[in-house]
């Protein structure tokens, strides 16, 4: 799946696991991985001893209470958006940044083009498009408005500051 | 009126470009149904019964003379010849071509104007009170609020994909002409004890299938706060509104759920996090958008006229005009004149291109140039000179917008319906013809005064017909077209829901039906009293038990 980082597509070698990567009879690939949260908290034994990096997927029905408190163990979080319409991840994205997380901040799931530019603006760091979604021009999304009303996570001020 | 400077024209310049590359995309069978159905709905346009339908946003209502020519054009151009105003104050077009959208945003940007956010699950067009500015009994004028936060949730980058849509109102009168209580959001601009002026912060208000009155979460917050509380609503909204049922999706249902001292708690917690930021509303920038909205420069001999007077005394239908169509302006010498959508056997809202050069005409030659849009579909000159009024009665008179009807039984706030909406389940347009006919003799439409009717043709109530004194809402039965009458409702300060007055009635008997419940009403009326006061004394069981008796 192409990765967007700082507008051009780039290597990924991270894999997200889900719930079948965490079967009694599987083994758990080796390598960095992103767990989603809820596999995480029920996992963690086993992951203990798990060689590569871990990141965590999280989406709006995670309770992140806790995980705010621990961010800087995980050099990325993934914000997973499972349909199009769900939104949350926008301001989940924005409270991670302002809880001062330094790591990676990556969106994955439904993506459409016309999201990329938001989600630069609300803080993700990396994007996560889907082979089926993924076109090259996509990449001039990101720079289709050149000026904004309002501040957000990226560096732009408030217009009344500017 | 607000001007655009350079980011504010460049925005909406690139965003007309923006769109022109995703419609350009579209029709080559790049972008699927679905992905484009995302991107249109955030420029305004869905797909009707018949055609597209674009949505223009009226920001809190302000048009000037040049937008309207131009919608006059486009109208023109590129539709059949009309437009028709929302209850949001916006503007509509029914029958643009798809691939003719991106001009049409194109010839929009040019006079300062754009469809961004005029649907879709996201902040929508701001609305206010259509006299604000030139009330009395305004504390401020609410217009330079409405422009800030305008711009602050303008392409927002984290409220495009809200649980459902958002609208806020902002009034600054203590009589609310901006049914503020039915909203997501709904600002009151108001004095604290020490004299500051401020909002109280009401949430949770809406209409729909699940009426709400909204509830009030903070009694006074200061201005420099405005944004970063707003941030915090939206913000906890996002994050907690339900996702899986659209129709349990509005913020009323939130509110609700959680009660709103727990809401009150999430929002203060987040507000606690962001009010110190850049979202502090410096007073340089709410004195800055101030300028745009000072009085204009009145003539102080206006009232000096005498010549008024005298055509009031001479002509009685001027007169009735005069005194239902016009209301006192905050100047000696001036009237806010109402320019009445809701002719005779004509959709209410409508207005054809002709109409809307005529009204641009008007502004320009009598009143500085400016028209607002009203929530009950009607328009405002809002700066008339006593001494022009006669003339802008007959030019308004002979472009069949005068009808002397604003306020009454007639003045109809009415959805377009069965006729063009895909989401309706009965015709309104027919029915507000019925009515007109019943209702055919004017002076016993004012005999009954003040009387607010909403006509919604479907539970999404588009037309608030729970907050008309009188509701009528279409239902399908069996693909019969029948309407379901309710009674009491209220969007002014006093609001409240209409409750249902029994079984829907046909579509044939609407008209007849009312006539019975206006006798009840001038049965028991106490001189002066106005309908929803009296049925607010007297109560729902009179009206049931006259319009429901058996006939003998």
């Amino acid at each position: 799946m192409p990765l967007l980082i700082n507008r051009e597509v780039v290597a990924d070698n991270w894999s997200l696991l889900n719930e079948e990567s965490f079967a009694p009879e599987a083994t758990l690939s080796s390598g960095d991985i992103i767990v989603p949260y809820a596999l995480y908290l029920e996992h963690k034994a086993r992951l203990a001893e798990h060689d590569g990096q871990i990141a965590l997927q999280v989406n709006g029905d995670d309770d992140l209470t806790e995980l705010l408190e621990n961010l800087d163990q995980f050099p990325m979080i993934a914000i997973d958006f499972p349909i199009f319409r769900d939104g949350r991840g926008f301001s989940i994205a924005r409270i991670l940044v302002r809880a001062g997380y330094k790591g990676e901040i990556r969106a994955t799931g439904d993506i459409g083009r016309d999201r990329l530019a938001y989600m630069e603006r609300c803080g993700f760091t990396a994007i996560q498009v889907a082979d089926d979604q993924f076109k090259p021009e996509m990449l001039d999304a990101f720079g289709e408005i050149s000026n904004f009303y309002q501040s957000a996570t990226d560096n732009i001020r408030a217009v009344y500051h500017q | 009126m607000y001007q655009y400077n350079e980011v504010d024209q460049q925005l909406v310049n690139e965003r007309v470009e923006q769109y022109r590359d995703q419609t350009r995309r579209y029709l080559a069978g790049e972008l699927s149904e679905d992905d484009f159905l995302a991107l249109r709905l955030m420029n305004g346009l869905y797909v009707q019964r018949h055609a597209p339908m674009l949505r223009v946003a009226g920001p809190y209502g302000m048009y000037n003379s040049t937008q309207l020519r131009k919608l006059a054009h486009i109208a023109r151009t590129y539709d059949k010849g009309y437009a028709h105003f929302t209850t949001r104050t916006n503007i509509q077009f029914n029958w643009p071509k798809l691939e003719e959208v991106p001009d049409i945003l194109a010839e929009l940007a040019s006079v300062q104007m754009h469809a961004i956010q005029t649907s879709g699950n996201c902040i929508r067009n701001t609305t206010t009170d259509q006299f604000a500015g030139v009330i009395a009994d305004e504390i401020e004028d609410p217009r330079p609020y409405c422009e800030i936060i305008r711009q602050w949730s303008s392409l927002h980058p984290e409220f495009a994909y809200l649980p459902r849509k958002f609208k806020i109102a902002v009034s600054a009168s203590p009589t609310d002409r901006a049914a503020t209580q039915v909203h997501d959001i709904g600002l009151h601009i108001v004095k604290n004890e020490a004299g500051e002026v401020g909002f109280e912060v009401l949430v949770g208000g809406g209409l729909g299938r699940t009426p709400v009155i909204g509830k009030q979460i903070r009694p006074f917050l200061a201005k420099e706060d405005l944004l970063s509380y707003l941030e915090a609503i939206v913000r906890v909204y996002n994050l907690n509104g339900r996702r899986d049922n659209k129709y349990k999706a509005r913020i009323k249902i939130l509110v609700q759920t959680m009660g709103i001292d727990q809401f009150r708690e999430l929002v203060d917690a987040e507000w606690e996090q962001i009010r110190d930021t850049d979202l502090k509303l410096p007073s340089t920038e709410i004195d800055r958008v101030k300028t745009f909205f000072t009085p204009f420069e009145y003539d102080q001999t206006a009232k000096d006229d005498t010549t008024l007077e005298q055509k009031l005394v001479e002509d009685d239908a001027f007169r009735t005009w005069y005194e239902r169509n016009t209301v006192n302006h905050k100047v000696a010498g001036y009237r806010i004149t109402y320019i009445s959508l809701k002719p005779y056997l004509k959709p209410a809202g409508d207005v054809t291109d002709q109409q809307l050069d005529l009204i641009a005409d008007l502004a320009d030659k009598y009143s500085f140039g400016e028209i607002r849009a009203t929530h009950n579909q009607n328009l405002v000159l809002a700066d008339v000179k006593n001494s022009d009024l006669y003339a802008v009665w007959q030019i308004l008179t002979d472009a069949n917008l005068a009808r002397p009807n604003i306020g009454t039984l007639t003045d109809m706030t009415v959805c377009p319906g069965g006729d063009f909406c895909a989401l309706a389940n009965a015709k309104t347009l027919g029915i507000a013809d019925q009515i007109n006919r019943k209702f055919e003799d004017m002076d016993y439409v004012y005999d009954l005064g003040d009387l607010k009717l909403n006509m919604s043709g479907c539970i999404n109530a588009c037309s608030h017909h729970h907050v008309g004194h009188i509701g009528i809402l279409g239902v399908d039965k069996k693909g019969e077209d029948w309407y379901q009458i309710t009674l009491g409702g209220d969007d002014g300060s006093n609001a409240a829901l209409g409750k249902v007055m029994g079984k829907s009635v046909a579509s044939d008997e609407v008209a007849d039906t009312l006539q019975k419940v206006i006798e009840v009403y001038v049965e028991n009326r106490f001189e002066n009293e106005r309908f929803i006061d009296t049925f607010q004394r007297i109560g729902m069981a009179p009206f049931k038990e006259y319009v429901y008796a058996p006939a003998n």
